[in-house]
């Protein structure tokens, strides 16, 4: 492997006190309010039940039971499904706003987006309205032609949902190392007589890898940790929902539950393992030569309405959720129709007044927790890529573990870990509103730092040798060269910590102490109890979709802006 | 017809020529390149020179396909390639930055032109082969670019580009990512190789020592236009303005004012000094006089020298030469006087009179 | 104006609260009731009672006792309010309940056979709820379907596929349905009954709510429902309908003071409160359409809402037996979830099966063939364990972690598990002989 050796020419044989704190910071971090948190819960799958002493007899159970055997294959087979489909979706997304002169860019970046913000409880009975077996859909081909298409049903319904919620994960990452890609690598292969598809697949696709892997893991380690998808869909035999469903169930101390938590645990270490294990050795970071970003092509007619035609289909498709929040928000009745009966605006007065406090918490709680994650997720990024600080693999390790440990989980270590700790005035540490921060920061830390991964990956170390070279100390270099030149990546990671954490619910709901400290997902929650409250819990789902996606859109507009003004993009 | 270098045998097509006529472009309300007219004769080694931002590099993206002109043909071998896309116009060129591919080894950045040409896999590896030997690169095939020097990198580039047997071959200043020593190494062997394969060359530098070294011709931009075309010598001998005549080599401007009419022209220097202007020499309006350094004595006025007084500012002593900076007038001009063993210098801040041949010197405008 | 005078009222609560420290403040309450319940009864508390705030904080009943277990060091919350009395009795066996005795008298010891009040005075029913079987009409008719009426509708073959239930395992008031069929129809036939519903099930959601919301939408056709989620989307104008079959039960709806609640008068007010006439009166708003337990209250309620204390029906219905019920809680979750909810692709398949030939059947009665599809019955029927064996306490002691035990809970899950696929397995087999000999 003299490849790995080499491809790393700069030994940092010493760490530095600035980097030896930042480690010793961040592990403290992660350890209360991660490790130390869900330990307190998880070390239950290495007890035996009753007397509590350690065994590993749980864990030789699970692989003895037929249904966690078929789940686990279940669920590996749903998640590398669920990646190829969301790559279907998001490739031609990502490649037309980068690579082309497509009016719209921005607003499509932006709406590729938006299933990422698919607020619990309304997004799948939106969906289920649409594409259930008597859904809009179903209802009108049964009319028509007299079939049913079983798009929710089934694990093929659960890949169905989730390429279609997560695909914005493939689609940012990739656009971002797509942006990053220097204008002369695709125009040499050009010159060299590739074109078009070819040219695509040899070379650009190959150098934006970097984006692909990230978003594409991220995909398979969500998909492996969502319980929410395929419990809507009520498919259980998957490990995430068995996992949710042996923890939370009344009375019972079930092992179980916390074993197949530490299986996730695993399993998607692993695969994130694996997909640095496939990038490494290889140097991808592209100067900036001068030569700027990927040379944006103009499209032909014929082209562009293509082009158009597909970004509409997929865009139609991939937002079909939200159009139905939009209707189920305005409806009176629905039921068994393709339409809803009448419409009113009644939904949206009664949640008028209300929402503006969960607006509130939800922006405070939202932006502060995607603040933490691109700080923490920068720094560990840095401290991987850049230095040879020992335990550095650690703290990506241990901070990627957060993604899949269960919510609920979280949320009861948090009770268990910051209950006895009480304020001077009696008040538990765990009840004040800035553990819902921190929790929503430690759950969605592994996305921001995914994305502070390839954006730092993609700045040439010579950059900063050469700041270091003109006198600047590792400090210096990094408030001036890196975090400029990785501002792009940095704001993708705050932009999907921040949107990611606005919809959350499974962490906040252990801990939300108090109407007037909850989110706006913990006010739909409350609504989608009851009949009458389905039209109010739409409307405000729609409103924290409306309030994130403004978010999400203004953050692309800095970012075009930022690439424009450092001449990454013409 | 096949050439053989480093031992190997190497197929090349005859040389074609380029043809680059009325060619426009504009960005926007910015006229990038104007008027473009340039032959380039097959087989020529030709150079593009001037200052950064001057059109030439544009020019070069022009010709390989990556920029479009407003208007004008671009004909390479008989053929016009402006309509057609980069990836079918067979046009070799290496980028300034090289931009071998990361994520592939070397022999396979080299076979990457092949592939796309879907050439017979042992015809592939054949040419691949021949074309690592002709840079002299072979034992490196399996190495990944990051681990090559800038040099080693500079020849898989080129490497990569010949191997595709392109109908004439671009460089954009292919020496510029290059040490002082590599530089003078690379152009001579970039030189020796364009010989032997009889490839019609384009080579973009801001260099004109580089220009000179290695190419037949030279056109000369600056804001877009071509200034003139000709050998290096015929550039220095006979510049058609001041930029040409400033930037390729070192010339003394002097400003000043044609008076008299006929056999009696002459050019008064401002702030001192005549010089009568030879019958039949042409002295466009707003002309300055222009000679070079070595054109002119210092201390002593030859027979049929004009003389003109001047004070010493400053010397340098460059061996064969001293290079005195004398003030005439309102303007420095450089003297260069040959050195003898023995020879005493000349004292900055005396008195001292140049003698200037009418017939070594130049009346050129902007 | 009105908030002028809210904020006056508050101006002088707080006066008052810094007077009388005792009377007043944040009640603070964990429930599982939907906002439309719990933003009425807020209100009208407020108004009964100035001074005092209710803060609801909105979990599910599961998430609900495992808070308030996991946070009684530092208790913070006052009430607990939920339906689900497993929940309670879950909370009381904790010793996360305080006693207490409302000041409201003369409410009725009973709804239908069910004791409104935990007899030792932990929890107390505000409200009555049924269980039955909820129905959307323009599905059915749409499938041509007659409205079910009796848990043995749900077993026949034209209502395969259109049925939906709640894991009794994540909602109380299923296992307290599913416990009801049970002691009503005792063990064997009990399960029979739900196999065979099994059979026909389109899904098990995995919320209570989850099969109202299906049926509301359309999703599914029937659901097996607390009676209220019928009323309360009839009310907002969805196209349902309800009924209650004749072995069904009544059983309250819950409220409990928890354990050093940090305002126990404000608890005791609101406990009071809800058990008041006021309090009642809310429970027959349009969204809400809960049975109160204040027999009174019933000359108010809409027509055609049921009244549990003179409908002939609920007299008739089952006695239910809350100890038999706590013993084997897990045992009759875990045999549900491993004989059909995890096993549902397999059951359904084998009951497709017979109802296929059971049509043939029909059509060309074979004696050898009847056979066959009485045996494929019989196998899907079958129990792992007797009724006895599920209450025992060796059984139990596999869920607990207690000494007894003879298997791990995870040993045991897998046996019957294994049971269940390979009964259904065989039940298959022989439907589809016994459709190969009709044919």
């Amino acid at each position: 492997m003299a490849f790995a050796l080499s491809s790393n020419p700069i030994r940092r044989m010493t760490a530095r006190p600035g980097q030896v704190l930042a480690v010793t910071l961040i592990a403290l971090f992660l350890a209360i309010f991660l490790i130390i948190p869900a330990g307190t819960v998880i070390y239950i799958a290495f007890t035996e039940k009753g007397t509590g002493a350690l065994t590993a007899v749980n864990f030789i159970d699970f692989f003895n039971t037929d249904l966690f055997r078929r789940s686990f294959f279940n669920s590996v087979y749903v998640s590398a499904m669920s990646v190829v489909w969301a790559t279907v979706i998001a490739l031609p997304l990502a490649v037309l706003t980068t690579r082309f002169d497509f009016r719209g860019s921005l607003v499509i970046q932006t709406l590729g987006f938006v299933p990422l913000i698919m607020p619990p409880f309304v997004g799948a009975v939106a969906m289920q309205l649409l594409f259930g077996r008597n859904g809009t859909v179903n209802l009108l081909l049964n009319d028509w032609l007299g079939i049913r298409i079983p798009f929710m049903e089934g694990l093929n319904g659960v890949i169905f949902v989730q390429s279609l919620h997560y695909f914005p994960f493939i689609l940012i990452n990739l656009s971002t190392s797509l942006r990053n890609i220097d204008r002369s690598m695709e125009e040499a292969a050009q010159n060299l007589g590739s074109s078009g598809l070819r040219l695509f697949r040899r070379i650009v696709f190959p150098l934006a890898m970097p984006g692909y892997l990230a978003g594409a893991s991220l995909v398979f380690v969500k998909v492996f940790d969502d319980l929410a998808t395929p419990l809507l869909l009520n498919v259980k035999d998957m490990l995430a929902p068995q996992a949710y469903l042996r923890v939370t169930s009344v009375g019972l101390t079930d092992p179980m539950g916390y074993v197949i938590s530490v299986i996730l645990i695993v399993v998607s270490i692993f695969a994130m393992w694996l997909s640095a294990v496939a990038m490494r050795g290889k140097d991808y970071s592209t100067t900036q030569r001068g030569g700027g970003g990927l040379v944006r092509r103009k499209l032909g007619f014929g082209e562009s309405v293509i082009a158009y035609g597909i970004v509409g289909l997929i865009l139609l498709l991939v937002l079909s959720p939200h159009i139905g929040l939009l209707l189920l928000s305005f409806a009176t009745v629905w039921s068994f129709s393709p339409l809803p009966d009448a419409v009113t605006v009644a939904h949206y007065s009664r949640v008028f007044g209300e929402s503006s406090i969960y607006i509130k918490n939800t922006l405070i709680y939202a932006s502060l927790a995607g603040l933490i994650d691109v700080v923490v997720g920068g720094a560990i990024a840095y401290l991987v890529l850049r230095t040879k600080i020992i335990g550095r693999r650690w703290l990506d390790w241990a901070a990627t573990s957060a993604l899949a440990i269960p919510g609920v989980v979280l949320g009861i270590g948090y009770l268990r870990t910051f209950y006895g700790v009480t304020l001077p005035d009696g008040t538990p540490l765990a009840t004040l509103w800035i553990m819902v921060v921190l929790a929503l920061a430690i759950r969605r830390l592994p996305y921001a730092l995914r994305a502070c991964y390839a954006a730092l990956q993609q700045v040439s170390e010579s950059l900063e040798e050469a700041a270091e070279n003109l006198g600047a100390t590792k400090q210096r270099t990094i408030r001036r060269i890196v975090l400029p030149l990785m501002t792009g990546g940095l704001l993708a990671g705050f932009v999907t910590s921040f949107s990611t954490a606005a919809v959350e619910l499974s962490a906040t709901l252990m801990l939300i102490q108090s109407n007037s400290d909850a989110p706006l997902a913990y006010g739909l929650y409350v609504f989608m109890q009851s009949p009458a409250g389905r039209g109010p819990g739409a409307a405000l789902g729609v409103i924290a979709v409306v309030m994130v996606a403004l978010c999400t859109l203004l953050s692309h507009y800095v970012i075009e802006r930022r690439q424009k003004a450092l001449g990454m993009a013409k | 017809m096949t050439i053989t270098i480093n031992n190997t045998e190497l197929a090349v097509s005859p040389a074609k020529a380029i043809s680059i006529q009325n060619v426009n472009l504009c960005y926007g309300s910015l006229h990038v390149l104007k008027d473009i007219n340039l032959e380039i004769q097959p087989g020529e080694f030709f150079a593009f020179l001037g200052p950064s931002g001057c059109g030439k590099t544009t020019l070069l993206r022009l010709i390989a396909g990556f920029n479009n002109a407003q208007n004008g043909r671009v004909v390479v071998g008989g053929q016009d390639v402006l309509e057609m896309p980069p990836w079918k116009r067979d046009i070799g060129m290496v980028f300034q930055s090289y931009a071998l591919w990361p994520h592939m080894t070397v022999a396979r950045n080299v076979a990457f032109g092949l592939e796309e040409r879907r050439l017979p896999r042992a015809e592939l590896e054949k040419r691949v082969a021949a074309a690592l030997a002709l840079v002299g690169l072979s034992h490196l095939a399996e190495r990944r670019p990051s681990q090559l020097s800038g040099g080693q990198q500079q020849r898989v580039a080129l490497a990569r580009t010949i191997a595709i047997e392109p109908k004439v071959l671009l460089l954009d200043e292919p020496l510029s990512n290059l040490d002082a020593k590599m530089r003078v190494e690379v152009r001579r062997e970039l030189r020796e190789l364009q010989q032997r394969l009889k490839l019609t060359t384009i080579f973009v530098t801001h260099d004109q020592e580089e220009a000179n070294t290695v190419c037949d011709r030279i056109a000369v931009f600056n804001e877009g236009s071509i200034q003139q075309v000709g050998t290096p010598m015929h550039l220095y001998e006979k510049p058609a303005n001041l930029f040409v005549a400033n930037f390729l080599g070192t010339a003394n401007i002097l400003d000043g004012k044609v008076s008299g009419a006929g056999s009696t022209r002459s050019f008064e220097v401002e702030g001192g000094g005549s010089i009568p202007v030879p019958e039949g020499v042409e002295v466009p309006a707003g002309s300055k006089l222009v000679f070079r350094p070595q054109y002119a004595t210092i201390g002593t006025v030859e027979p049929g020298a004009v003389p003109l007084n001047g004070t010493i500012a400053h010397r340098e002593f460059l061996g064969a030469t001293v290079r005195y900076g004398v003030e005439v007038g309102t303007g420095t001009v450089l003297v260069d006087a040959p050195f003898h063993s023995g020879d005493a210098l000349l004292a900055p801040g005396s008195r001292t009179v140049l003698g200037i041949k009418p017939g070594s010197v130049l009346w050129l405008a902007d | 104006m009105l908030k002028t005078i809210a904020a006056a009222m508050l101006m002088s609560a707080a006066v008052f609260t810094v007077a009388y420290a005792q009377d007043g403040g944040k009640v603070t309450v964990i429930t599982s009731f939907s906002k439309d319940v719990t933003d009425p009864f807020k209100a009208g508390f407020e108004a009964a009672n100035p001074g005092f705030t209710l803060d609801v904080q909105n979990k599910s009943t599961s998430a609900g006792v495992k808070f308030v277990d996991e946070t009684k060091v530092n208790n913070q919350v006052d009430l607990f309010w939920a339906s689900a009395p497993d929940a309670f009795e879950n909370l009381k066996g904790r010793n996360l309940l305080a006693k207490f005795t409302p000041s409201v008298t003369g409410l009725p010891e009973k709804v239908g056979s069910y004791p409104v009040n935990d007899p030792q005075g932990y929890y107390f029913g505000f409200a009555a709820s049924g269980y039955g079987i909820m129905s959307n009409d323009r599905y059915l008719e749409a499938n041509n379907l007659p409205q079910p009426r009796e848990w043995g509708d749900l077993l026949k073959a034209e209502y395969h596929d259109h049925i939906a239930i709640a894991a009794p395992s994540r909602s109380g008031t299923t296992h307290l349905t599913i416990e009801t069929i049970l002691q009503g129809e005792g063990w064997a036939k009990g399960w029979a009954t739900l196999t065979g519903i099994g059979g026909n099930l389109q899904q098990v959601t995995e919320r209570s709510f989850g099969v109202p919301d299906a049926v509301n939408s359309g999703q599914t056709g029937i659901g097996i429902v607390i009676d209220f989620f019928a009323f309360s989307a009839q009310a907002s104008g969805f196209p349902v309908s309800f009924s209650y079959p004749s072995v069904t039960t009544v059983v309250p709806a819950n409220v409990g003071i928890i354990t050093n609640a940090p305002n126990q008068k404000g608890a005791e007010a609101f406990v009071n409160y809800l058990l008041s006439e006021k309090g009642q009166a809310v429970l027959l708003e349009p969204a809400i359409r809960r049975l109160p337990i204040n027999p009174a209250l019933y000359a108010k309620a809409p027509e055609g809402f049921p009244n549990p204390f003179e409908d002939p029906r609920f007299q008739s219905m089952i006695t239910f037996d809350s100890d038999i019920s706590k013993k084997r809680t897990d045992v009759v979750d875990t045999l549900f979830d491993q004989l059909i909810t995890f096993q549902l692709d397999n059951l359904r398949g084998a009951t497709k099966a017979i109802h296929e030939a059971d049509k043939a059947l029909a059509a060309n009665d074979q004696a050898d063939a009847r056979v066959l599809i009485a045996e494929a019955r019989q196998l899907i029927s079958a129990m792992p364990v007797t009724a006895d064996e599920a209450a025992s306490d060796e059984t139990r002691a596999a869920f607990t972690g207690g000494e007894q035990k003879t298997a791990r809970q995870a040993e045991l899950e897998q046996k019957w598990a294994a049971f269940a696929s390979e009964k259904y397995a065989a039940a298959k087999a022989k439907a589809e002989q016994a459709l190969d000999l009709i044919d």
